[in-house]
């Protein structure tokens, strides 16, 4: 069907590229100065501050860091690991429930979302959640410590059932049950088939979680062989500020601190293989879901 | 009546006295016999063997007086405080939670009772009710005897003894309870409802399905709950977490003096800000990238859109005081090449509710924004195709379709957002503020005043917890009263 | 499951320190005792408090020789970041370790991020054994509150070879309410507070050396003068979060003042060195306006940005030359970082130091709680633990192997007999940031330390007409603030938004400014902790004889 364009459909087309671009500038011009930053030589940033076009071009902050490749590599590495499984078992869990906490027939399904959901507004705290992992269950150290706690998320199970609710009617598990078929099957030829946009947006999420987290490699790692990549990249960031504020103590004296355009070389390295593979997700919402209350 | 006919001896139950069965008066009256119980006269728990007790825990001359005697059953902790009895504070503290919650059963089930308050379910619900009364009863009394073992094995003298209340309460409560499955079994085959036993037997492919959903949240949620009781102590190493002793309100007494209310209007009004205007201009923008059908400048800007959310705060606040600098600053450099007067940003308080909200939307937009676009991507093309045929130009359309449609996901993301209202972004104002005093009039939340609390004081898990427990609970009464007012409008947009 | 049962035990020796203390009271009263005849020693609070000490002379073992049938793995925290050769290292000090000790050290790092917070969540957990503590990881309040296990018998017992290396002491300065918790290192110290500047430039204007307020103000204003783009000082607010200065620049003012630290002691009070116990007021001083106005003199100068306050520039400010003098936090050590700093920046920059006692007269060296090791609470194996230890720091090849690792694969020995790392080295120097395990007797000197040297014999000398002889006072003080933690914390954020400013001199009229902070500070309890200080400073300096 073809139409053609009203006034009004200038109007808002200048309004809205305007703002679009207005709006994606204001939100890459920092992104900017930390990419140029990483390509200006260290003294200049110190002396003259950053800038939108690096001055003084020298990679020689990028040299620093792949001097020495293999621990960044290895952060690399992992993170993609954590990310990966993380996001596999995490979909595979919230789908599960978000299936069973959509089917009518299930009495429980408000009492368990209303359960799931309690524990996003009410917590017990930092202290006992890491003496759970750390003395409790022996996790510091593992690996299972840094992925397993975000596996869920109460948001992303709630938003997932309204999305099988949505997109599998009634009728079509209705008419599967009576000829025969019992929950595995419905979920895995009815409901999964159909899953594919929630999978995404859902995924997306759970693995951009996932790519960011800094903070569990630094509550319960014990080396550098389980660091996650941005932990990586946080802990240098940290470095300088934590040193200072010891001033008394003659013994770190003799620390190498990064300087600053390493740091920013470094932030573009952790980020960007991420920014590169966000529009090829990007298609997926297409099909769109919605978010939906915890009661069903 | 036929059911009743097969079960002569307990016919008895189903007689109808004054407009109810007896088996609900036999339970009222189970229900309303134990919170007269539970009132302050009647004790639970003597003390006896006074002398030793109190030598053996050690008390000051001038608390012996205060522990004299005999408790009713949700003052345990006042005996525990005074006689800074470590690990008993725990114990106690399950013990008055599950006082009050047995409280409010009985309560519930009396007002329901005797309201002739009806389900949809016939009797059911008023069952339901009087089940979770004498369950609870069970549960408490049982507890009390636990607790008098424990705390006598504890203390290592025979000091605590359940007083003869708690057995009567006891076998009052059992008796009710198969007065009340009698009648629930009744009842249920009349409408065809089903206990947790049937349920599990009947979809337990389900329940297998939670497993490992239900093992993720014991132990990364349920569990750790249990250290909200921390925040009634006050840690040292050598008692250790559980041992240290109770103190009972003071560390909450410590935040208020830290003017609390200072702290919970900044938190919420810049939560406040920060959901209403992050949702408002991520709908815009969402609406804008929908509409827009260039595709690189769509794919483009919306990538572009989402970068903010992967720039560190360490690095945000490198470069945000890059710009406001006042000598070397780029906006200062910018105006005063303009001829205008240097603004001094960092001594200028006001600017800053501003700034911290600018930085914080700006950040989230790329990410916020994929729920409503894929909200907006979800609505029925028939719509606008309808829409254009009848004439609706595109200011139009967004009005009267989009907005509705997304009116829904705008407010449960709304009701979402408003239980974690009482918690900061800390890292955004820790790193865009740092320790500029000058502004912490108007930049202090809640988190960085307990992080700088925690900086000068080494020991200060209490403390810590007790902020923690507090956000929690403005958080959740927040929601539920909020959530009760939407239901009361309109159910379809409550959140439960 | 292990440190599961460690949490258990960790529960059940907290539970046995209240249940042992309880032991020899009377038993055969069955009613309660009259409230004025109880026996005095049950009844006060006091006695729950000191129950640990009294366990711990209970077990006091008779055997000197250490049972090493069984093997012990031990968990070794210490604060920054892992080398990248930390497991080649670990497994050479472990063969030794295993061959002598029949034990093994697994060195686990803080890492820089929230540090503080995971030092804390790390005593909490008992999950390590053996721990690095210093007085900025406030070593004094942990012990107190139980956190390391006493040493006292062991080190007589098991470790005198230690006990003797260490010296009496310095064990001493370690002891908290009369028990000994942690072993400092064996390298003396100064770490005096001074300033670093650029000496360079001072010759080449020909400016006075800032040994006084008034020759800092000329050499400051003098490079102003003729650099008008060069920074003086970038001074932050984040080396002064503590109880004495709000910020960084105020630091100078020490210069003028013959005060038991370096800030004066905390809450505007303030003692002389001389006379540590008569304590007094600055904050409502005279001399305290004339300060800030001085202060807020140089802020007008444009000593340092007007933003000051929420600068966080990073330590590389003095190397790359955005300022010309730090006059916070600087110690011989920090100096001698600048110089080689210079050298390699190869600019014809040249740094200078000077150490505010030259001026006052007041030099100490560092205090032995420093840089120490305690063994954790939880700890089941406290004598291995300490024995190892005892290994690290006693055995000349030992120490080299975790203070510098192995000789040839992380670094050599120059012709002049100096350390020098091989280049790109997997294990800097003191790789694994053992501070706390340095002993001087074996120490490989570097070139630096050739310098660093002649800085301390230079400070020795001073130090030696100083009153106290070799006695940080201050740092040997412990202070219980439960009593008034609440007002403490009020004066800590009175510090942060009304003393900050006036410091940094970003107050118009400073009369008004220091009347609004003495009014503010109050009103948030400073009475209250004051009186709570003095009382404990004074006791401490009665009991030490610091008159």
């Amino acid at each position: 069907m073809k139409i053609k364009k009203g006034p009004s459909t200038i109007i808002f087309n200048i309004i809205a590229y305007t703002l679009l671009a207005l709006g994606a500038i204001v939100c890459v011009i920092p992104f900017l100065m930390i990419l140029s930053g990483s390509f200006t030589d260290n003294h200049t940033i110190l002396t003259q501050g950053y800038s939108l076009l690096p001055r003084d071009i020298t990679v020689s902050a990028y040299k620093t860091i792949f001097k020495a490749p293999q621990d960044i590599l290895h952060a690399y590495k992992m993170t993609i690991f954590y990310t990966g499984l993380g996001t596999f078992l995490g979909l595979m869990m919230i789908t599960l429930t978000a299936y069973v906490i959509s089917r009518k027939e299930f009495k429980y399904r408000n009492n368990i979302s209303f359960l799931i959901y309690f524990t996003s507004i009410f917590g017990g705290g930092t202290i006992p959640w890491y003496l759970m992992y750390s003395s409790v269950l022996g996790l510091k150290g593992s690996t299972i410590a840094i992925w397993f706690p975000a596996l869920m998320s109460p948001f992303l199970v709630i938003l997932m059932r309204t999305f099988i609710v949505g997109s599998v009617p009634d009728a079509i598990t209705e008419s599967a049950k009576i000829d025969g078929a019992g929950h595995v099957t419905i979920f895995l030829r009815i409901v999964m088939p159909v899953l594919g946009p929630g999978l995404a947006t859902i995924g997306l999420f759970l693995a951009l979680g996932y790519w960011n987290d800094w903070y569990r490699s630094s509550m319960f790692s014990t080396d550098s062989s389980t660091w996650e990549l941005q932990f990586y990249l946080y802990d240098l960031l940290n470095a300088s500020t934590a040193i200072k504020q010891m001033s008394q103590n003659s013994g770190m004296a003799t620390v190498e601190l990064p300087t600053q355009s390493v740091k920013l070389a470094m932030a573009v390295v952790a980020t960007g293989p991420v920014l590169a593979f966000y529009p090829f997700v990007q298609k997926y919402f297409v099909s769109g879901i919605t978010v939906g209350a915890v009661k069903g | 009546m036929e059911v009743t006919n097969k079960q002569d001896k307990l016919a008895i139950l189903f007689e109808n006295r004054a407009g109810k069965k007896l088996g609900v008066w036999i339970t009222l009256a189970v229900s309303a016999l134990s919170v007269i119980l539970m009132l302050p006269f009647a004790n639970w728990i003597k003390i006896v063997n006074g002398y030793n007790l109190v030598t053996k825990l050690k008390v000051s001359t001038d608390q012996v007086a205060l522990l004299k005697g005999g408790y009713p059953v949700y003052s345990m902790l006042s005996f525990v405080q005074h006689a800074s009895a470590g690990i008993m504070g725990l114990f106690s503290m399950i013990m008055l939670m599950l006082a009050i919650a047995t409280a409010y059963f009985q309560i519930a089930y009396l007002v329901k009772g005797l309201a002739n308050i009806r389900g949809k379910k016939g009797e059911l619900s008023l069952y339901g009710a009087a089940e979770a009364a004498m369950v609870f009863n069970i549960l408490l009394t049982i507890l009390t005897m636990v607790f008098a073992a424990f705390s006598n094995n504890k203390v290592g003298v025979k000091g605590f003894v359940p007083t003869a209340v708690v057995y009567v309460v006891l076998v009052i409560s059992l008796l009710g309870y198969a007065v009340v499955k009698k009648l629930q079994a009744v009842e249920r085959a009349l409408y065809h409802e089903h206990g947790l036993w049937k349920e599990l037997k009947k979809n337990w492919v389900l329940f297998l399905m939670l497993v490992p959903t239900f093992i993720y949240f014991l132990i990364n949620n349920y569990l750790p709950m249990v250290g909200v009781y921390y925040a009634f102590t006050q840690f040292n190493f050598r008692d250790g977490l559980w041992a240290s002793p109770f103190i009972g309100f003071k560390n909450f007494e410590y935040l208020v003096s830290a003017d609390l209310f200072r702290l919970t209007r900044n938190t919420v009004l810049y939560n406040v800000v920060f959901i209403c205007l992050g949702n408002l201009l991520q709908i815009i923008f969402a609406i804008f990238v929908s509409q827009v059908t260039v595709k690189w400048f769509k794919k483009t800007s919306q990538t572009l859109m989402f970068m903010p959310y992967f720039v560190s705060f360490v690095i945000l606040k490198v470069i945000v005081y890059n710009l406001f600098e006042y000598d070397y600053g780029v906006i200062n450099t910018f105006v005063t090449a303009l001829g205008g007067e240097r603004i001094d940003f960092y001594n200028t308080p006001s600017y800053w509710p501003f700034l911290i909200t600018f930085f914080h939307i700006w950040k989230g937009i790329g990410y916020g924004m994929v729920v409503y676009l894929a909200t907006i991507m979800g609505i029925d093309a028939e719509l606008y195709d309808a829409a254009k045929v009848d004439g609706a130009n595109v200011f139009q359309q967004i009005r009267f379709i989009t907005l509705p449609q997304l009116k829904p996901t705008f407010i449960i993301l709304l009701l979402y957002a408003l239980g974690g209202i009482m918690k900061g972004q800390f890292e955004l104002f820790y790193q865009m503020v740092g320790n500029n005093g000058l502004l912490f009039n108007v930049t202090d939340i809640l988190d960085t005043y307990v992080y700088r609390i925690a900086m000068t004081q080494p020991l200060s898990i209490g403390l810590g917890t007790a902020a923690g427990l507090y956000q929690s609970v403005f958080g959740f009464i927040l929601i539920m009263v909020t959530n009760w007012v939407v239901k009361r409008r309109n159910d379809e947009y409550a959140l439960f | 499951m292990k440190n599961g049962k460690k949490l258990l035990s960790l529960l059940l020796a907290g539970s046995m320190a209240v249940s042992l203390a309880a032991c020899g009271s009377d038993d055969s009263a069955s009613t309660y005792a009259p409230a004025d005849t109880t026996p005095a020693d049950t009844t006060t609070e006091v006695a729950a408090t000191d129950t640990s000490a009294e366990e711990e002379t209970t077990e006091a073992p008779a055997a000197a020789e250490l049972d090493t049938s069984e093997r012990v793995d031990l968990v070794f925290y210490v604060m920054g970041d892992a080398p990248a050769d930390e497991q080649v290292v670990e497994d050479a000090i472990n063969e030794k370790l295993l061959e002598k000790l029949n034990a093994t050290v697994d060195f686990q790092f803080s890492t820089w991020t929230d540090f503080q917070q995971k030092y804390s969540l790390e005593l909490t957990s008992g999950g390590a054994d053996l721990i690095y503590v210093a007085n900025w990881l406030n070593y004094g309040q942990l012990a107190a509150s139980g956190a390391f296990v006493e040493l006292d018998d062991i080190l007589n017992t098991y470790t005198p070879e230690l006990r003797d290396l260490v010296g009496e002491e310095n064990l001493n300065m370690c002891s908290v309410n009369g028990s000994i918790y942690a072993v400092p290192n064996a390298s003396p110290e100064y770490v005096s507070s001074g300033i670093k500047y650029r000496e360079d430039l001072r010759k080449q204007f020909d400016l006075p050396v800032p040994d006084s307020i008034e020759h800092m103000e000329e050499y400051f204003l003098g490079i102003k003068e003729n650099m008008p783009n060069q920074g003086i000082l970038t001074s932050t607010t984040e080396e002064s979060t503590g109880f004495q200065v709000a910020f960084d620049a105020a630091w100078c003012l020490g210069i003028k003042h013959p005060w038991v630290a370096a800030n004066g002691l905390p809450y505007g009070l303030a003692a002389m060195y001389d006379t540590p116990n008569q304590v007094f007021d600055y904050w409502f001083s005279d001399e305290f306006v004339e300060d800030m106005n001085l202060m807020k003199k140089w802020a007008d100068y444009g000593f340092w940005s007007k933003s000051a306050l929420s600068d966080s520039n990073n330590s590389d400010s003095y190397k790359n030359g955005l300022c010309v003098a730090e006059p916070q936090g600087q110690n011989p050590a920090k100096y001698i970082t600048s110089v080689s700093d210079f050298e390699k920046a190869g600019e014809g920059w040249e740094s200078a130091y000077l150490a505010y006692g030259e001026v006052t007269g007041i030099i100490y060296p560092a205090h032995a709680t420093q840089n120490a090791t305690a063994v954790v609470r939880g700890c089941k194996n406290p004598e291995r633990a300490l024995a190892v230890v005892q290994y690290l720091m006693c055995d000349e090849e030992m120490n080299k192997l975790v203070q510098c690792g192995i000789e040839g694969t992380h670094y050599t020995i120059n012709d002049e007999g100096f350390y020098e790392a091989v280049e790109d080295t997997k294990f800097g120097y003191e790789g694994f940031s053992t501070w706390n395990l340095r002993n001087d007797q074996y120490k490989l000197f570097t070139e630096n330390d050739v310098l660093k040297n002649e800085i301390f014999d230079k400070l020795m000398k001073i130090g030696e007409k100083t009153k106290f002889l070799n006695t940080d006072i201050y740092s040997g003080f412990t202070e219980n603030f439960d009593d008034y933690a609440a007002e403490r914390t009020a004066v800590s954020n009175v510090m942060r938004q009304y003393l900050a400013p006036l410091q940094a001199g970003l107050v118009d009229d400073v009369d008004a400014a220091v009347a609004e902070f003495r009014d503010k500070v109050t009103a948030a309890g400073l009475e209250k902790v004051r009186e709570g200080f003095t009382a404990q400073w004074e006791a401490y300096c009665d009991e030490y004889g610091y008159k």
